[in-house]
């Protein structure tokens, strides 16, 4: 039998053998490929302006995914070694020189990473057509299937694979090169080294890491960025030091408490696994700190994902909205007034002299809601707000309309209602003044956008807020006084009502009252609101843009909207922004979280399948000794669990406090209540044990077949 | 205590069947110290392994304490294991990743005893054993002879009635199986243990007061001990060697 041939079979057998583990390159190689697709998708990158960044911020987790795959792949191949040394060995032994052996593992793991490859680019090219079809929905833009994917992208996954095979396989032909026939004969038995030697000092390691970890969440907590980096130390020094010592740990805890070890199947379980930690201790801490870092991955894209749903529907309920520049606002008092840049001060105070001159005009006492707010201005000849003029007749002569309305929002006397929101909940205020609609424009402004029908008695006023202050605006029961009318609560609303931004209906809320109470109150700002039947197209929406830029005298700016400036919002651009952003942040998050747990999983997988033989031997003489199956079935299940369990568990000790800090890091409102974010950290924890639990079902009905029966 | 009733044993499929133990039938008294001998494929493990209830037979009975154990039902075979039967394997079959003092426990752990008494009574037949001081290392720490003293220990720390023994002496250098020889016969002696010990080396059956010879699946022949000393019951069994033309490295 020729070498070549030899080593064909070898290849074979290590398929068979190491299956869960060649699935887990063959899915990387796949992942890896589909997100390379996406790097050079032409068809993809030009759907926005956005979406240029995305090679950078994919190539970045491409970087960490072929890290994780090239550390998955060096663990199994080096494990792989010294489970077939005495082979190796052998064939020496029969007159093999070392170079030849060397030659012949290489040549079977470069099949195997050869067929790898070969698989995974075929798989590759299928999901790079769902993230196609995924980026393509999220812009709304129409899909058709296609097999082709970029040869670029062929040729960077073949560089990634080749690089990491190569690298591994020479340091694993170095090695067998420069051991002789006895090293490698009995190279299997050779001890692991333990990274603590003495047990006294693993114990003090034990106590300090707990500690340390206990530490390293309360300062991630803090949210101080210093310290928070001071934290993650902690954390890290927390897992590998929990790890290194809780081999000895354990049976010191147990070796004081006979009447615990010796009950039910402790002793068999805690025994067991403090011998795997005692030798695969570092590994056992890598793959924590890989699994915490897929639990934040996974939530933080969540956290992204409900960041985004909650602008493009809390940004605006118009399909096209105008706002003026709110006047009267003193930058220095409001709590988070967006710094202005030296280009946009001339905007400011170009539309400040805009709103000056409409100023006087809205700050009349008005005789009635007519003259205040005027419904569909389209129709009429010259628009009663003459700075919404350019836009108006865009888009009365380019826009399929439903229905559209011109209106102001008028300044309160007082921070009343502001003050109880900034005491109670997250919240930044950018009005220095309660931000006040007449009743006879709210209830338009409803019926337009579809909403039900809100009465308003009278003497009393509405709250339109955002839906996270629904519940505390629904506690507040306090008088308000405008103008002199003595005001009671009239009800709570929360739908969308374009409150996120600074220059919309207010700030996260807006007191409604009626009407005759704002004949003297200045105007805040004012806004057109337009609905069409249509969304809006990617054309109508740049010639918007184009209008808005000029209109402000060239200086709006990249983004059509900017703090205290005027503002152009459309339903279509922030849907393409935040489609754009979505891309660009949660895709590569997810492509991490993926390769990250199926690369932990098989390491701790491949690990436990090659203990059969150990097990095996275990059982039979506990069957001799006179176990029962169902004991024996519930302590193999036992050992099997606590094993899988015990990486699993320090990542959700730190990523669930860590992403429920981040949650509230996020702006306010993206999260609407406890609800929504435990809704979010589940779904982040079903995706990672999901992925988890088919690899442990997977291990679990080998281990059992090989094992019990 | 136990009766062997005309037990067969057959292997292998409808066109290939070995006899593997034909007929064999014998009586073990309460306290006795049996060896069962004879060359490699005579059957000598088979029987154990039967008796043992490892394996089940083609045919016959196999009675302990009057209880036919041929026929019980799998979860009995388990706590009739457990309560009954001790055993000590060649390769001593310690669990590496327990200490001494844990694998003697665990035989009395799988007995649901009351956890909070194993470590004294693992203490007591290990002072018995002079394995007292050795108890917190592990198998890997601990010389052959240590070992298969663990293993006795824990062949008897749950009070079984009947110790099985396969080949105890087989992985060990001829001091240590002197020594463990020795503890086999005062574990009979002054335990009272009843013990079936499967060997081929002459010098092991010495040390008990019955020998069966086994002779392809069959019982050859038996030779009590007596009032006779060791040395010439050695002398005797090697005579019956000579008859059932084993292989010399059989008996040394």
């Amino acid at each position: 039998m020729t070498l070549s041939k030899l080593s064909l079979r070898n290849a074979r057998r290590q398929a068979g053998d190491y299956l869960i583990y060649l699935v887990t390159v063959i899915l990387s190689a796949a992942l890896i490929h589909a997100f390379n697709g996406l790097v050079f998708s032409q068809e993809l990158l030009t759907l926005s302006s956005f979406m240029e960044s995305l090679p950078v911020f994919i190539i970045m987790a491409s970087i960490l995914v072929i890290a994780v795959t090239g550390w998955l792949i060096h663990y199994v191949t080096a494990f792989m070694l010294t489970r077939r040394s005495r082979e190796l060995g052998t064939y020496i032994l029969i007159g093999l020189e070392p170079g030849q052996v060397a030659r012949l593992f290489f040549l079977e793991n470069l099949a195997v990473g050869g067929v790898a490859l070969g698989l995974g680019l075929l798989l590759g090219n299928l999901i790079f057509q769902v993230l196609r079809a995924v980026t393509l929905s999220l812009f709304h833009a129409p899909y058709t299937f296609s097999l082709a994917i970029p040869p670029k992208a062929v040729a960077l996954t073949f560089v990634y694979f080749a690089a990491i095979y190569l690298l591994v396989l020479w340091k694993s032909r170095k090695r067998i090169r420069t051991m002789n026939i006895h090293d490698l004969i009995y190279y299997e038995k050779k001890n692991e080294t333990e990274a603590v030697k003495k047990s006294r000092n693993r114990r003090k390691l034990f106590t300090i890491s707990v500690l340390s970890g206990l530490l390293g969440i309360s300062l991630l907590l803090t949210k101080i960025l210093p310290l928070a980096l001071l934290g993650v130390v902690c954390v890290l020094v927390f897992l590998y030091g929990f790890f290194l010592s809780f081999s000895s740990s354990v049976p010191a805890y147990f070796d004081r408490r006979p009447g615990k070890k010796y009950a039910s199947h402790t002793l068999l379980i805690y025994r067991s696994l403090s011998a795997k930690l005692n030798t695969m201790g570092l590994t056992m801490a890598t793959i924590s700190l890989l699994f915490t870092v897929t639990l934040i991955c996974e939530g933080t894209g969540m956290l992204f994902s409900a960041l985004f749903e909650s602008r493009v529907d809390g940004s605006t309920c118009f399909d096209i909205f105008v706002g003026t520049e709110a006047s009267g606002i003193d930058a220095d008092d409001s709590e988070e007034a967006p710094q202005q840049t030296n280009n946009n001060d001339a905007a400011i105070s170009d539309s400040s002299a805009t709103a000056q001159t409409a100023a006087p005009q809205a700050n009349n006492p008005p005789a009635g809601a007519s003259t205040r707010s005027i419904q569909n201005p389209e129709s009429h000849t010259e628009s009663a707000f003459p700075e919404f003029q350019p836009y108006l007749e865009y888009v009365r002569d380019q826009v399929p309309l439903r229905a559209s309305m011109q209106y102001h929002i008028y300044r309160g006397e007082n921070l009343q209602v502001t003050n109880y929101i900034g005491e109670n909940a997250s919240y930044y205020a950018y009005y220095d003044y309660d931000p006040l609609m007449a009743y006879s424009d709210y209830a338009a402004l409803r019926k337009m956008l579809g909403y039900s029908e809100a009465t308003l008695e009278p003497g009393h006023y509405i709250i339109h807020c955002m839906e996270y202050l629904g519940n505390l605006m629904s506690d507040y029961n306090d008088i308000v006084n405008i103008d002199g009318n003595r005001l009671s609560p009239g009800g709570v609303y929360t739908e969308h009502f374009a409150q996120k931004l600074w220059d919309g209906n207010g700030r996260g809320f807006l007191l409604v009252v009626p009407d005759e109470c704002l004949v003297s109150c200045p105007v805040s700002h004012s806004v057109y609101g337009v609905m069409t039947s249509v969304p809006l197209t990617q054309e109508q929406d740049d010639e918007l843009r184009e209008i808005h830029e000029n209109h402000m005298g060239g200086n709006a700016g990249l983004t059509y909207f900017s703090a205290g400036s005027f503002t152009l919002m459309t339903r279509t651009s922030l849907a393409r922004e935040y489609a754009s952003l979505s891309a660009c942040t949660i895709f590569p998050l997810y492509y991490l979280a993926l390769v990250l747990t199926m690369a932990s999983a098989t390491i701790l997988t491949v690990q436990q399948l090659d203990e059969s033989t150990r097990y095996r031997r275990q059982f039979t003489l506990l069957r001799k000794l006179g176990m029962d199956r169902r004991d024996m079935s519930q302590t193999l299940l036992k050992q099997f669990a606590i094993y899988y369990a015990m990486p699993a568990l320090p990542p959700l000790l730190i990523g669930i406090p860590i992403l429920c800090a981040m949650s509230y890091a996020f702006e306010p409102g993206t999260i609407t209540g406890i609800a929504h974010l435990a809704g979010i950290l589940g779904t982040a924890l079903g995706l990672f044990f999901l992925i988890y639990f088919l690899y442990i079902l997977m291990a679990y009905s080998s281990l059992k077949r090989s094992v019990l029966h | 205590m136990l009766q062997v009733k005309a037990i067969e044993k057959y292997y292998g499929s409808k066109n290939n069947v070995t006899k593997a133990l034909d007929r064999i039938s014998f009586e073990v008294k309460e306290g006795e110290f049996i060896a069962i001998m004879g060359a490699s494929g005579s059957g000598k493990t088979t029987l154990l392994n039967c008796i043992s209830t490892i394996d089940t037979v083609s045919a016959g009975h196999i009675l302990l304490n009057g209880e036919d154990i041929s026929n019980l039902p799998p979860a009995k075979l388990a706590s009739f294991r457990r309560e009954k039967l001790g055993f000590v394997f060649q390769d001593f079959n310690l669990l590496d990743t327990l200490t001494l003092e844990e694998n003697i426990g665990l035989a009395l752990t799988i007995n649901h005893r009351n956890p909070h008494q194993v470590r004294d009574m693992v203490q007591d037949v290990a002072m018995r054993l002079k394995i007292d001081d050795i108890l917190d290392k592990f198998p890997y720490q601990v010389s052959g002879g240590q070992k298969q003293r663990a293993a006795c220990a824990r062949a008897m720390v749950a009070g079984q009635s009947l110790i099985l023994a396969d080949e105890p002496t087989g992985a060990l250098d001829s001091k240590a199986s002197k020594n463990l020889l020795e503890i086999l016969s005062r574990m009979n002696q002054s335990c009272h243990a009843t013990i079936l010990m499967v060997t081929h080396d002459a010098y092991s059956a010495s040390y008990a007061t019955r020998v069966l010879f086994l002779k392809d699946g069959r019982l050859f022949n038996e030779l009590i001990r007596g009032d006779r000393t060791r040395a010439v019951f050695y002398h005797e069994i090697l005579d019956v060697l000579g008859l059932l033309g084993g292989d010399i490295s059989d008996v040394i």
